[in-house]
């Protein structure tokens, strides 16, 4: 009977590969973090390096000019990035789109559109959430009607990252209304499509949301008014894109995870660090005091837990295992992540005492990043409402 | 062009180095490695060399533990073609000096074909500078080191050194040893799609025959801890003291 925690030597090659990139960019790592947690915008240059290791290619095909090495590497990778203070949401959603392109999209779409996603040279975006629709997706309004070869896109998303930076982005509309499903008699999973659309299209308006904790990007409010989409851009069937989505969301929830994880390295690297090197009553360092040291202790024992599940959630991921199978894993690994990334912080900062405030430390701006991890890319009580109800099967709560 | 590069797994330049137990080397634990990044600089220019040729073989040779197979593999990942590692024992962990290292590479090198052999100036471990113009002496090539620019002809190479105060051209008929200086080229990522063909490529790995220790560590010291800094004074009239105190107490003016 066996059970191999060993990492692969492909692994430990992307664990190096990573940490040779970051290290080329080490004399301006603090301008980077700044950069990215302060002015919520992403270094050119280190989104080209990322592009030249291939971290985007993760889970596109090699055919499609991918590595197809999954999604338990790109969360590594991203892990690295993050334990170097390095956290980029728009790999996140580049992953989430590919995962649907891939899934659902026809040859002719995997050949046009994946290389560019994978080589990082087409930037892509997520746009589902509306004012309307958070956690319920399937109240979503923005409609898609049909007029000969394309379609019009008409109604406003919102929270939607990076719509700026991107070149496309993957969007979710409405081919068939609620209100018509209803009627027929459909069920309401029914009518949601997704479509590839230009974000400079004619009939897009963006309006930046001024919010905090989403890392070296900006949020946007994406009012469609009109936009034409060619048919070659809905991608799967009409109708049909329920199933893509939600199978694009377990990726997002441990792709979430292995940022926090990586996120909580950091933090404790630091708080490690300034503790070993404060000393304030006689000669012992602080890091010396339990007070001090056992709450750093706990979230690196919590941190190992955390991180098998996330990997196993990855593993079950690439297995190709159903999405209803992959689900809890990658549930549990949010949760469990998300807790311990706040969890982390405010202890970093409790170390650092009055520094943990200062912009100068840098680790109050993680505060809003870590906390966001409770509320998006689901909320907690979400995930526990699909613990309850798929896992536990428990009556439905909501 | 058939290019050879020696390249070296070394410490992280980010890990805080600690000295062992025993006082004569670092810990081992808890110390990531890398590909000595000078040797980046190296494999790139083989790298180079082989595209503008069009045809030819890179081959990435280290001399270390069995672990420096994963740094040969991150010379692959680049886009070497095959590697070899000659293995030392861990049974038999002493300091290998310079010309042992030298030795024992030259031996293989002897039966190796190649134009160029490239080595990284100085591996930022044990910062000697000397293997590679020791493998150059015992293979009897030309060596050029503190190489800043370079270009292959068809059996002739030129190559810029920079030194104090200026740029020195060289022409060198090939095979020939170049040791690389920073700045020589701007090294290639080891892609993801790179590492995954790494894995298909040949590594050759051959127990190294040790002598004796001939050179020996007696002793590893961290750097004495940086003091803290001291105010002199603020402002313009703060100058005249500063600059006295740079000429006389640091001796750095």
């Amino acid at each position: 009977m066996s059970l191999d925690f060993a990492l692969s030597d492909e692994q430990q090659a992307l664990g190096e590969a990573i940490a040779t990139m970051t290290k080329r960019f080490a004399g301006r790592r603090e301008e980077f973090i700044q950069m990215i947690l302060k002015e919520h915008r992403f270094p050119e240059e280190l989104w080209q390096a990322l592009c030249e290791v291939g971290l985007l290619g993760c889970l596109v095909p090699e055919e499609y000019g991918g590595n197809g090495m999954g999604l338990l590497a790109m969360a590594m990778g991203l892990e690295q990035l993050a334990r170097r203070g390095l956290g980029n949401a728009l790999l996140v959603l580049g992953a989430m789109d590919a995962c649907c392109i891939v899934r659902c999209g026809n040859e002719e779409q995997k050949r046009r559109l994946l290389p560019r996603l994978a080589s990082g040279e087409d930037k892509y975006c997520f746009a589902v959430t509306e004012p309307n629709a958070g956690s319920n997706t399937f109240r979503i309004e923005t409609l898609a009607r049909k007029e000969g070869a394309t379609y019009r896109l008409s109604g406003e998303k919102t929270f939607i990252t990076g719509a700026d930076v991107a070149d496309r982005m993957l969007l979710v509309a409405r081919t068939t209304s609620a209100a018509e499903c209803e009627a027929q008699g459909l069920p309401k999973a029914f009518g949601l499509s997704l479509f590839i659309v230009d974000t400079k299209a004619r009939g897009i308006d963006l309006k930046p949301i001024p919010t905090h904790g989403i890392e070296g990007m900006i949020q946007y409010t994406v009012h469609l008014d009109g936009v034409e989409v060619a048919q070659e851009d809905l991608i799967g069937e009409p109708d049909q894109g329920a199933m893509a989505l939600f199978n694009s969301l377990n990726p997002e929830r441990i792709l979430a995870a292995a940022s926090a994880l990586g996120m909580t390295d950091y933090l404790l690297e630091r708080s490690c660090e300034y503790a070993r090197g404060r000393v304030l009553f006689g000669q012992k360092p602080i890091a010396a005091y339990q007070a001090i040291q056992h709450p750093l202790a706990r979230i690196k024992a919590q941190s190992e837990a955390v991180r098998l599940v996330t990997y196993k959630a990855a593993w079950a991921f690439d297995q190709g295992h159903h999405p209803g199978q992959v689900g809890p894993f990658a549930n549990m690994a949010k949760y469990l992540a998300a807790e311990m990334a706040v969890d982390a912080c405010d202890r970093a900062i409790q170390t650092h005492g009055g520094y943990g405030f200062s912009e100068e430390y840098g680790i109050i701006y993680l505060w809003t990043t870590a906390r966001l991890l409770r509320t998006a890319p689901i909320s907690q009580e979400m995930v526990l409402n699909f613990i309850g109800e798929h896992v536990l099967e428990l009556p439905r709560s909501y | 062009m058939d290019s050879v590069v020696c390249v070296k797994r070394v410490p992280d330049t980010e890990t805080k180095v600690q000295v062992g137990p025993d006082g004569r080397r670092i810990q081992a634990s808890g110390v990531n490695h890398v590909l000595n990044p000078y040797d980046e600089y190296a494999v790139e220019a083989c790298l180079q060399a082989r595209e503008k040729a069009g045809s030819g073989e890179v081959t990435v040779l280290s001399l270390g533990p069995a672990e420096a197979a994963q740094t040969i593999r991150q010379a692959l990942a680049m886009g070497a073609d095959r590697g070899v590692l000659l293995k030392t024992d861990p049974a038999c962990d002493y300091y290998m000096d310079p010309l042992s290292v030298a030795h024992a590479l030259a031996a293989r090198l002897k039966t190796m074909r190649l134009d160029l052999l490239w080595f990284g100036k100085l591996a930022i471990d044990d910062q000697s500078y000397a293997v590679g113009p020791a493998v150059a002496t015992l293979l009897g090539l030309p060596c050029v080191t503190e190489v800043a620019e370079f270009a292959a002809l068809p059996g002739r190479a030129t190559a810029t050194r920079v030194v104090e105060g200026d740029r020195v051209r060289m022409e060198v008929d090939l095979p020939a040893v170049f040791c690389a200086s920073k700045g020589l080229n701007e090294p290639r990522f080891a892609s993801l799609k790179g590492i995954m063909s790494a894995k298909k490529k040949p590594l050759e790995t051959v127990d190294l025959a040790q002598g004796t220790a001939r050179v020996e560590v007696v002793a590893l010291e961290l750097p004495p801890a940086r003091q803290a800094g001291r105010w002199i004074g603020k402002g313009v009239e703060a100058v005249p003291e500063l600059v006295r105190r740079l000429r006389e107490e640091a001796k750095v003016l």
